[in-house]
């Protein structure tokens, strides 16, 4: 405190401050400063020495840059970016006061924000990628003398459900899922999102639960079952994918979303009858006759006669004759409530109701229904979730606390996919859920349940890891035959696509166990594994070693002619003149020499997998819960799943892999590339990724690069399809990096390789507090400001106190002003 | 009333369609009726279309033209290629997204600042029922996923337009209206049920926060835009039969992207040929930097087309040579449409360009472009023009809307940003004949 005082005293003497020591910051507020005033002396104080007329810094000068407009407003923003990551003034130049750093910072996102509102507007420092941007330090440390933090809520909003929300609540409507068996907790149960198929994709499936009879192959069956891939989208690859404000339903989206409607409506009266003949549905597979070649057509398959789907209101308005208005609103209303997650009100039912009706009138019973019910599906309420505080008293902060359904959903959406549980709905009717305990109750009651599935959470730690898009990335034949994985057909893909799958497995496990979580993620060295993960867990052998078996194997089939050989002389001379059996001719075992497998072995489990959507090629849930090779894996960051997914065509992806480091363990920020940069390393293929990483070392580009390439670099101990190797091009593979600038002395310094550098990482307090930050900003969906620095505290000392406890961080996210209050912006700007 | 529309598709239209303030539009002779924008991503390599040897402008009549364009070769003498404008300011690295026609920066997961060219030209050339027609064409598999993207078109700032990839989807939009009978019915119960669906969505919209009103207001406008225009396009149900394209297996069963691709260019014929649709935009592959060409057997597909070079290539001559047949065909389209003295044609501009000026990593200091149509004379053709790198692309646009009537100076570049990025003002004399 002491040195600020004086750095205090010593700015007012210089006469730079206008704003007197006695008047409180309150950081969000609008700073009522302009740049006259403030800004330019800013400016002059602290980086026009360096960003001046002549020959400025980094060809950026700063002395005429003027107050915001829409010309320099990408100027602005490097310098938000720049000063607010405390990347500029330089450490070894006088930095301003944290005050004076804070009102700067917000002074230009309010300018940014005013000029930018007719021009699409301006959200840097609303992304998820720029949420590091607000200091460490003012979070979880104590603020200094000046600051006055108003009482946090968050703002009121409506939020489009995510891609996978959707097709699970639609899923819900034509499938029955298994019910929870404690005996196998891995597999796929009632409440679980809808996973991605063999191919990555996600897709809603209509009837395979009852296939029994299929003609031809494996492409046959994905052509022939009737599907319907996800409508909603998402704009990003990597991240926190689902904040409130990115998204909306666009005119063709909606007219999908009728589409989908249609298709499912009519399975949900008719079941597989509205997607094949009568004569495809028989118990006798062998009594509907398959004329010709008609692979791949829906006519090429048979169901059996068994229900199996959900039968609901809109099946027993089908089944009878007629129309009643009594079973035509009980359809409404129920569809209404599976849809929406809360039951229709009188005036959206009657609205409902005439609108089936009018189409009924038109149409005819069967097509009037299906088109009528299908505006359902488009009802706002449907496609969005609102968390509008409208009916409740703001307190003497302007917040309003959620209530009754709202606050309800927003605490089912928390943990689930679908709608509320009889308990919490019963809790939302009767007026029990309008207090902060009212939460915690059904919080703690849902979390401890396992049988209550929590998809939302698992989500988070695929946003937050991002393991989940190794099989997307396309990869160069050559390049994936050098690292010892299969070529053959999109087996690696396929592979990728289960060990996503396994990864989420694994991390459910350490969730099971509720100790030490993100230490356990980082540093478990359980795998969840299929067969194929032996190679991907193996090592890749070098150049000598792969000689060495080639000619080990020679050998051993060189024996076993002779052994051959001489065998059959000696039956020829037991048995003369007779001819010999035919030799069996076995071919040679495929033996990989190019990787020394793992040995994965253990008790039985099982992945979260697609319904059959490949026929016998289909993903399979069978795991075992291994340990990885010793001294070789730790933690999921060593794990194929991961590495690959921040991997490109042809190799590792060490910029990236750094990035993630920097940002999602240390809590650092990178400022966005500058757009004069032309961001390609050089085609070298005889040159290791480190030494074509050399081009990162330029000086320009090392301001940024050395935060994130030394973080990335020590994973070169694993090739990019994710095996362990100690060869790189035939020679020792160079595996240091470094930790610099973390913000806490005892993590920086050198690393030997990527276990070192995450072992100390787990072990870290920072490390947990950033694991925090995210978990604040998916839960909440928004970018913590400083005003929520009391409810980061709060939840990182229930996740310390409890010995790391997953569970214990969410009730405290669930339960805090953060998640429960609103404040209503209307024709304030943001 | 609008002058200078043929006959055959103006008479239906007159009484509605709303009154243009831009009635200082189309006074002259062949003055242009309609505009397609063909942008293929990844780049526009220079060398793929500038005839060998040319270094400096020139009348292409003696030239040959490049392998990659050499379908073009008959219509060579209404063709203008033009090297030499800049799209610096508009970050086209990885592609600039609505910069390219907007004329101002983008970027990938930066929303559009401003309208884009294509939008503003749809107000200002004479009115249609659908003024504005996107198509998209991509990978097969991301134009199912996601039969509609906003990457290229956008009329307003922070409002994008989306493209449509699915055939099927547009073929329902566009021409749902002339079926008869039992289908008919369904279209008119559907309309009824689109209606109420948005006055539904309009009511529970009315008291969202403000940060929120816009973005749920886009999908509130969303069926506003599909229930207005299908009531437009059901009083023009007669026209429309002699120009609506046979649906085919293509367009429920594609074997390839391509399949799609040749489709939806249909559906985008058929619009400017029914006088549905006065602007075209076509995004081959649609402004991002991946889609794929299967169908041209080519393998390689995403990102990775965008890291070959693409003179000498050949996947690139392929791409390149099917953007041509396309080309091709919606000129001899539009050439079978007898429209004034002349034909359709005579009144269309075509305007192919890259979103991602000349290379996929680009600083975007040359923006090759080629313009497709004389228009009796309003613009100057068979012809190659080298220009100094000091005209942005926003004074190709300037001179697109001057020709539509529009008393502009600029586009989207105020005069501060011009200082840095315009060494002149007012249209491009050079490609005014």
């Amino acid at each position: 405190m002491n040195t600020v005082r004086f750095a205090w005293v010593v700015l007012l003497s210089w006469g730079l401050l206008s704003a007197a020591s006695a008047e409180n910051y309150t950081p969000g507020q609008k700073v009522t400063k302009d740049y006259d005033s403030f800004a330019k002396s800013f400016l002059a104080s602290h980086c026009v020495d360096c960003h001046g007329e002549t020959d400025p810094e980094g060809g950026l000068s700063l002395h005429d840059l003027g107050p915001v407009d829409e010309v320099n407003a990408s100027t602005w923003t490097s310098v938000w970016a720049q000063v607010t990551l405390k990347e500029m003034p330089p450490k070894d130049a006088d930095q301003p006061k944290v005050v004076e750093r804070l009102q700067f910072s917000d002074w230009i996102v309010g300018e940014l924000t005013r000029v930018m509102r007719d021009k699409g507007g301006f959200r840097a420092h609303l992304d998820p990628n720029k949420g590091n941007f607000v200091d460490h330090d003012l979070l979880f440390g104590s603020l200094p003398d000046g600051i006055k933090l108003e009482l946090t809520s968050s703002p009121a909003r409506i939020w489009r459900v995510t891609p996978q929300e959707h097709i699970t609540r639609l899923n819900e409507l034509i499938n029955t899922e298994p019910k929870f068996d404690p005996e196998k907790p891995g597999l796929r149960t009632h409440g679980d999102v809808v996973p991605t198929n063999h191919g990555g994709e996600l897709k809603l499936y209509f009837g395979t639960d009852r296939i029994i009879k299929w003609q031809g192959g494996t492409v046959a069956y994905a052509t022939s079952v009737k599907s319907v891939p996800v409508v909603l989208s998402s704009a990003r690859a990597h991240g926190l994918k689902n904040y409130p404000d990115f998204y909306s339903v666009n005119s063709a989206e909606a007219t999908q979303i009728m589409g989908v409607a249609n298709d499912i409506i009519r399975y949900m009266a008719y079941g597989p009858l509205s997607i094949a003949n009568p004569e495809q549905i028989t118990d006798d597979p062998n009594s509907y006759k398959m004329e010709g070649d008609i692979r791949g057509l829906p006519t090429a398959l048979v169901y059996s006669t068994k229900v199996v789907r959900p039968l609901t209101p809109v099946y027993e308005l089908m089944k009878e004759e007629g129309v009643t208005d009594e079973r035509l609103r009980a359809a409404v209303d129920d569809l209404f409530e599976t849809l929406t997650f809360r039951p229709p009100s009188d005036e959206e039912s009657d609205a409902y109701l005439e609108i089936v009706k009018q189409s009924i009138e038109k149409l005819g019973k069967k097509d009037g229904v299906v088109l009528g019910l299908s505006s359902l599906f488009l009802d706002r309420d449907a496609l969005f979730r609102p968390e509008l505080a409208e009916n409740g008293e703001p307190d003497q902060h302007g917040r309003v606390m959620l209530q009754d359904w709202e606050l309800g959903l927003a605490v089912n959406h928390a943990l689930r996919f679908i709608k509320p549980d009889e308990e919490l709905r019963k809790a939302i009717v009767e007026g029990r859920m309008r207090t902060r305990p009212d939460v915690k109750r059904e919080v703690e009651r849902m979390l401890a349940d396992d049988s209550i599935r929590k998809p939302r959470i698992l989500r988070f730690f695929r946003d937050y890891f991002d393991y989940d898009s190794g099989g997307y990335i396309c990869k160069d034949s050559k390049a994936l035959a050098d690292t010892g994985a299969s070529t053959r057909g999109t087996s690696h893909y396929r592979a990728m696509f289960d060990a996503t799958a396994s990864t989420d497995r694994l991390i459910e496990l350490i969730l099971q166990e509720d100790k030490d979580v993100l230490k356990q993620l980082l540093t478990t060295d359980k795998v969840v594994a299929t067969r194929t993960d032996n190679v991907y867990f193996g090592r890749k052998r070098t150049k000598e070693e792969i000689a060495l078996s080639v000619a080990a194997a020679k050998k051993a089939a060189d024996e076993q002619k002779k052994k051959e050989a001489a065998e059959l002389e000696a039956w020829k001379k037991a048995n003369p003149g007779k001819k010999p059996p035919k030799s069996e001719n076995q071919k040679p075992a495929n033996v990989n020499h190019n990787v020394a497998e793992a040995r994965l072995t253990g008790p039985k489990d099982y992945a979260r997998v697609s319904h059959r959507s490949f026929g016998n090629g289909s993903m399979k849930p069978e795991r075992v819960l291994a340990t990885a090779p010793k001294g070789q894996r730790l933690g999921i960051l060593t794990h194929p799943s991961w590495l690959v997914s921040h991997s490109d065509a042809m190799d590792n992806h060490a910029i990236l892999r750094g990035r993630w480091i920097r940002e999602r363990l240390l809590g650092g920020g990178i400022p966005d590339v500058p757009i004069t940069v032309d961001a390609m390393l050089p085609d070298e293929p005889h040159n290791t990724l480190r030494e074509r990483m050399r081009v990162t070392r330029e000086t320009y580009c090392w301001t940024c690069h050395q935060k994130m390439d030394p973080l990335g670099l020590p994973f070169e101990m694993y090739n990019h399809a994710g095996l362990y190797r100690t060869t790189e091009l035939d020679n020792p593979v160079d595996t240091t990096g470094e930790i610099i600038y973390s913000g806490d002395p005892a993590l920086d310094g050198k690393v030997g390789n990527a276990l070192e550098m995450i072992d100390k990482l787990a072990h870290s307090e920072r490390v947990e507090q950033v694991f925090v930050r995210h978990a604040f900003r998916f839960w909440m969906g928004r970018n913590e400001t400083i005003s929520d620095a009391p409810v980061l505290q709060d939840a990182w000392h229930a996740y310390r106190d409890s010995g790391g406890s997953m569970k214990a961080l969410l009730t405290s996210l669930l339960t805090s002003d953060a998640f429960l209050y609103r404040k209503v912006e209307y024709g304030r700007d943001r | 009333m609008l002058q200078g529309m043929a006959v055959g598709v103006g008479a239906a239209f007159g009484a509605s369609l709303l009154p243009r303030q831009a009635s200082a539009a189309s006074s002259q002779s062949g003055s242009p009726k309609r505009i397609v924008f063909f942008m293929q991503n990844q780049g526009f390599d220079p060398a793929t279309c500038i005839p060998t040897g040319m270094t400096s402008s020139g009348s292409l009549a003696k030239a040959k033209l490049p392998e990659p364009i050499e379908a073009l070769e008959p219509f060579k003498e209404r063709l203008h290629i033009i090297n030499g404008l800049h799209g610096i300011h508009t970050s086209p690295s990885h592609s600039a997204f609505f910069g390219a026609l907007g004329g101002y920066r983008g970027s990938d997961g930066v929303p559009p600042s401003a309208s884009t060219i294509d939008y503003e030209l749809s107000k200002a050339l004479p009115q249609t029922l659908l003024p504005h027609l996107c198509i998209g064409m991509d990978s097969i598999e991301n134009m199912r996923t996601k039969p509609t993207i906003a990457n290229l078109s956008a009329s307003g700032a922070g409002q994008p337009i989306f493209m449509y990839s699915n055939p099927n989807q547009l073929y329902q939009m566009l021409y749902g209206g002339i079926s008869t009978g039992d289908i008919r019915r369904q279209h008119e119960a559907r309309s009824g049920v689109l209606s109420q669906i948005e006055q539904m969505a309009a009511a529970k919209g009315r008291s969202l926060p403000i940060a929120d009103q816009q973005r749920y207001g886009q999908y509130v406008q969303g069926f506003r835009d599909v229930n207005g225009l299908r009531d437009r396009l059901d009083t023009a149900s007669d026209h429309l039969r002699k120009f609506a394209p046979a649906v085919d297996e293509r367009y429920t069963k594609p074997e390839f992207e391509t399949d799609w691709h040749d489709v939806l260019l249909d559906l985008g014929i058929s619009a400017l040929t029914s006088g549905i649709t006065n602007t075209l935009t076509i995004g081959s592959g649609r402004g991002e930097i991946f889609g794929a060409w299967k169908g041209l057997g080519i393998e390689q597909q995403g990102h990775n087309l965008g890291h070959m070079t693409q003179h000498e290539n050949p996947i690139w001559i392929k791409i390149r040579q099917y953007n041509s047949r396309m080309l091709v065909r919606l000129m001899e389209s539009l050439e079978s449409v007898p429209e004034g003295s002349g034909t359709m044609m005579d009144h269309t501009l075509i305007v192919y360009t890259s979103n991602n000026a000349d290379k996929q990593h680009t600083n975007g200091a040359n923006w090759p472009v080629m313009l497709l149509g004389n228009c009796d004379g309003i613009f100057k053709t068979g012809c190659f023009t080298q220009l100094d790198g000091k005209r942005p692309i926003n004074a190709l646009y300037t001179t697109l809307l001057q020709v539509a009537g529009q008393n502009v100076d600029r586009f989207n570049m105020d005069d501060k940003l011009a200082k840095k990025f315009d060494a002149a003002t007012g249209p491009l004399k050079e490609v005014l004949g």
